[in-house]
């Protein structure tokens, strides 16, 4: 019996239709039309998209439940589902967000709770938040000490993108724990991983100016290389995945004729 | 819009900032590559805000920080900092230090930063 009920919206044959979730101790039961029951033993991933709930469920298929309702009811629900479901989980104390684009997050604290690491992403939840990191948005996961009441103490730092900024979370545990963390999250962001011999100094300046917002032409004024050296490092930073090309833009010369037409015009404007 | 001064003893992050900070209406009075010359710009130079980097060779930017604050109690610091040096911040922050920015840069941040500290 469903100890619970919860109004939500469900996909269901590419329609959404209004219906209530029954929340029972070991399973979330969808009633008619829908008529499912899904085991949080069976959910394998959970995300998050703006206030849409995405659940994956595997039994013998696979099978992804598209949820939208107001946040006061995903917090439930993923508070629930993130607690039960099929994951690596464990309890640690943690602060997301700690830094953003560069700036420490004002009023950031510690916070208790649970690490859970799904198939799309780390999820940091609590009483009161549920923060998820997808996995392709990771962008460095290290082990390294911060100041916790005043004593330098073994924390893990993941950075992820978010909007186009890098934003740092920080996840406390005791150290055993900690370093097992660190190899499952390094295991599961293993795709990310690069060399670190792939590009040369050059290269990497022209990866943090384009990181802090500069353009070609400042790229090009601040380093005093020509346009096709900055085209072929470009090449090289795209063909490792690091970047995507936002804009193509043309330089062009006037022609004869153009010459022609501004110099008229400026002695239209002179006369 | 302030008159900035600029302390970071790579040429690299010198232009970078230069650059931000230029694209956000300020004016680069001056430069400076260690802590001693940091605090020999700013009774020459008088300008509205630093940006100060925190490791660097001669005086860090932490003494020069105490340096300037000594000459001038009201002097607008931004610390530059990496991450991982949160240490640093609060030491800076007891210090007199009026912000704080952490390496790499993105501009808007950065532009945000000063625009705050000005505005104080």
């Amino acid at each position: 019996m469903p100890l619970k009920e919860v109004p939500v919206k469900i996909e269901y044959n590419n329609q959404w239709i209004v219906t209530k979730l029954g929340l029972a101790e070991d399973r979330i039961v969808i009633p008619a039309p829908v008529n499912r029951e899904i085991l949080f033993k069976t959910v394998t991933d959970v995300e998050e998209r703006k206030n849409i709930l995405i659940i994956t469920a595997k039994t013998d298929v696979e099978a992804k439940y598209k949820i939208l309702s107001v946040e006061k009811v995903l917090q439930v629900l993923k508070k629930l589902i993130l607690a039960l479901c099929n994951a690596y989980r464990l309890k640690a104390y943690f602060m997301s967000p700690a830094i953003r684009g560069g700036v420490l997050v004002k009023d950031a604290k510690w916070e208790e709770g649970s690490v859970v690491v799904v198939l799309s992403g780390i999820w940091f939840s609590s009483g009161v938040k549920q923060i998820c990191v997808p996995v392709v948005d990771v962008a460095a996961i290290e082990l390294t000490k911060r100041d916790v009441q005043a004593k330098p103490t073994d924390v893990i730092r993941i950075d992820h993108l978010e909007s186009g900024e890098v934003v740092s979370s920080f996840v406390l545990c005791p150290l055993s724990t900690l370093q097992v963390l660190y190899n499952f999250l390094k295991e599961t962001t293993k795709g990310m991983d690069m060399k670190g011999t792939e590009l040369d100094s050059i290269d990497q300046q022209v990866a943090m100016l384009v990181y802090s917002g500069m353009d070609s032409h400042a790229i090009e004024n601040m380093l005093n290389i020509p346009p096709k050296q900055l085209d072929a490092i470009y090449d090289k930073i795209l063909k490792l995945g690091l970047a995507e090309v936002v804009i193509v833009r043309r330089e062009i010369q006037l022609t004869t004729k153009g010459v022609r037409y501004i110099s008229d015009a400026t002695k239209a404007q002179t006369n | 819009m302030g008159k900035i001064l600029i302390v970071d003893d790579t040429l690299f992050m010198r232009t970078l900032l230069k650059n931000i900070l230029f694209s956000g209406g300020h004016t680069i009075v001056g430069e400076a590559g260690d802590g001693e010359e940091a605090v020999a710009k700013y009774q020459e130079l008088k300008p509205d805000l630093v940006t100060m980097d925190v490791v660097m060779p001669k005086q860090n930017g932490i003494e020069a920080l105490k340096a300037i604050k000594a000459l001038d109690p009201a002097a607008r610091v931004v610390m530059c900092t990496a991450v991982g040096q949160e240490q640093m911040v609060k030491l800076a922050i007891k210090s007199g230090a009026k912000g704080y920015i952490v390496k790499p840069f993105q501009a808007p941040k950065v532009l945000e930063e000063v625009k705050n500290v000005l505005a104080a």
